[in-house]
């Protein structure tokens, strides 16, 4: 656990002067602004209060904004390396290859993390301000939040998995966002619980918010987990295995 | 000596072709170890194998006596390197550089400021690196690599694309490393020149392919002298040397005889005047070490 923890310090270190704080804020706040003026101009159909706000920033937020939002973090905490030469100096440091993957899927998990909170946060404030009442909020909210995020945790090693293998910056934001339609579509389908970018909307409630039966909560976790080892195994497979070329 | 890094039978096979092709490295302790080759020869290659950045097709790599692909994290704590360019985040200043590194190897504080002494970035230390030039660059890397006072060092051509004060000032750093720091050091160079006023012994790889290998001046004693005669009557001079069993050569209206001692030369020179054959030149050619190097990784014919 501790060489762990000193490859995690150093991926915070990489981060300071970056401006990957404007997207991870930029991002929540354009997808609660417009589901927030939806919801205002549509009150007329919208009459579930907190849950057709939700449907409607959720929709936004969890079907396009997140998705890219953790493919860009991916792929950017990727580039650091990418750029100048650097995976020498990362393998040639005295760590397990395999923390070098773990602290920036931990790194991409705590952003994320930050991401969610900051969205939940604006949502309450913007149900507030369409005058919603601060005591009526879904007492699923909590649920949301931590599923998806740990949907995020999973398309974060898929995208890290991308990334560290594809030197572009944008094809591998480009393949998640094909995945993202592909998850819709999937979900749509009814095979969404098989499709790692569809247990974000599975997990986050956006188009059906009633919560999910405790049977097929447990399910959406399995899944998630066998997904985030599965991706995780891979990239550390290849770290391990492939030449490194800085 | 105790080897600080050997090989046995280390090959890189890209597709068809051996890009390093069964190279036995030998580097003993307190060495500077001068890895040269023209571009291209399998340099990088080689040493990228033995700190485990890619992978060996065939053979093996030894650092410190213990295997490198059981005991990589181990040897890897103890080595520090510079392999191709610098690594650096061009966003992060020098100092952060260090800290990022300070970080993954576990060293105290202290080495950082002393790293950045022994290198001269402290007044630049809190520089963005994608201001620094190529030679702060460079010297950065080096810092990088001594932060954790390894034992050995590796170093990929790190005076590439430095001006020649540059030059003179990393070389004196690395000669002044196995006393001061008890480090040895694995350099690689396409430039003979460089090796030669640091390294203490040689390998000399061609092809992917080891052409020499040993202490420099046993590199400097195979460039035998030549001994280049000119008479009147060359011809007849070649049959009355070849006749004594002498193998001389007709080459630019000299004949060039190998392997001579002083007294073999006067004794020529006096059976040449008897037989009335005139002496105008007796020269001696002794081989540089740089037509030596071209001469074994077949440059001059490329030429």
């Amino acid at each position: 656990m501790f060489p762990l923890k000193r490859v995690v310090a150093a991926e915070w270190l990489k981060l300071r002067h970056s401006h990957l704080w404007i997207v991870l804020l930029a991002l929540p706040i354009v997808s609660v602004l417009m589901g927030c003026g939806n919801f205002y101009m549509n009150q007329g159909v919208l009459q579930n209060g907190w849950y057709s706000l939700w449907s409607q920033v959720g929709l936004f937020y969890g079907e396009f904004f997140f998705p890219t939002l953790i493919a860009i973090c991916c792929a950017y905490l990727c580039r650091l390396e990418h750029s100048g030469k650097n995976w020498n100096m990362m393998m040639t440091a005295p760590v397990p290859v395999a923390s070098i993957f773990w602290a920036k899927l931990l790194t991409a998990g705590m952003l994320t993390a930050f991401v969610q909170l900051v969205f939940a946060l604006l949502y309450i404030i913007g149900g507030t301000m369409t005058g919603l009442s601060i005591f009526e909020l879904p007492e699923e909210l909590f649920g949301w939040l931590l599923r998806g995020w740990l949907a995020a945790v999973t398309i974060s090693s898929f995208q890290l998995a991308l990334s560290m293998r594809i030197r572009s910056f944008a094809v591998p934001v480009g393949i998640g966002l094909g995945a993202t339609f592909l998850g819709l579509g999937m979900y749509v389908a009814k095979a969404g619980l098989f499709f790692p970018h569809s247990l974000l909307t599975i997990g986050m409630g956006v188009l059906s918010p009633e919560s999910l039966p405790v049977q097929q909560q447990l399910t959406v976790v399995v899944v998630n987990l066998l997904y985030t080892a599965a991706f995780s195994a891979a990239a550390i497979y290849r770290l391990r295995t492939a030449d490194v070329s800085a | 000596m105790q080897a600080i890094v050997s090989t046995r039978g280390l090959s890189k096979r890209y597709g068809s072709s051996y890009s390093v092709e069964n190279i036995d490295l030998l580097v003993e302790e307190g060495e500077i170890y001068g890895f040269l080759g023209p571009n291209g020869a399998g340099k990088s290659t080689t040493l990228k194998m033995i700190l485990g950045l890619a992978q060996p097709t065939e053979g093996s790599v030894t650092v410190f006596g213990k295997e490198l692909a059981k005991h990589r994290r181990l040897i890897l704590s103890q080595t520090g390197s510079l392999i191709e360019s610098p690594s650096y985040y061009g966003h992060l200043t020098g100092l952060e550089n260090m800290r990022v590194v300070q970080r993954l190897r576990n060293v105290p504080g202290s080495h950082v400021r002393e790293a950045l002494k022994i290198v001269r970035l402290e007044q630049q230390q809190n520089k963005k690196v994608s201001q620094y030039s190529l030679g702060m660059k460079q010297r950065l890397g080096i810092a990088m690599a001594l932060l954790a006072s390894p034992k050995l060092l590796v170093l990929d051509e790190p005076t590439n694309g430095l001006d020649p004060a540059g030059i003179g000032e990393i070389r004196e750093l690395i000669k002044s490393l196995p006393q001061r720091l008890g480090m040895t050091v694995l350099i690689s160079s396409h430039l003979l020149s460089e090796i030669e006023q640091i390294a203490t012994s040689v390998g000399i790889i061609h092809q992917g392919k080891m052409l020499f290998q040993g202490k420099l001046d046993r590199l400097r004693n195979e460039s035998h002298p030549t001994i280049a005669i000119k008479t009147s009557r060359n011809p007849m001079a070649h049959s009355l040397l070849a006749a004594q069993g002498l193998t001389p050569i007709l080459q630019d209206g000299f004949l060039r005889l190998s392997h001579l001692t002083d007294a073999q030369v006067a004794r020529i020179n006096r059976e040449l005047l008897a037989a009335d054959i005139d002496v105008l030149r007796i020269v001696e050619h002794k081989k540089s070490l740089e037509s030596l190097f071209l001469e074994l990784t077949g440059k001059e014919r490329s030429l």
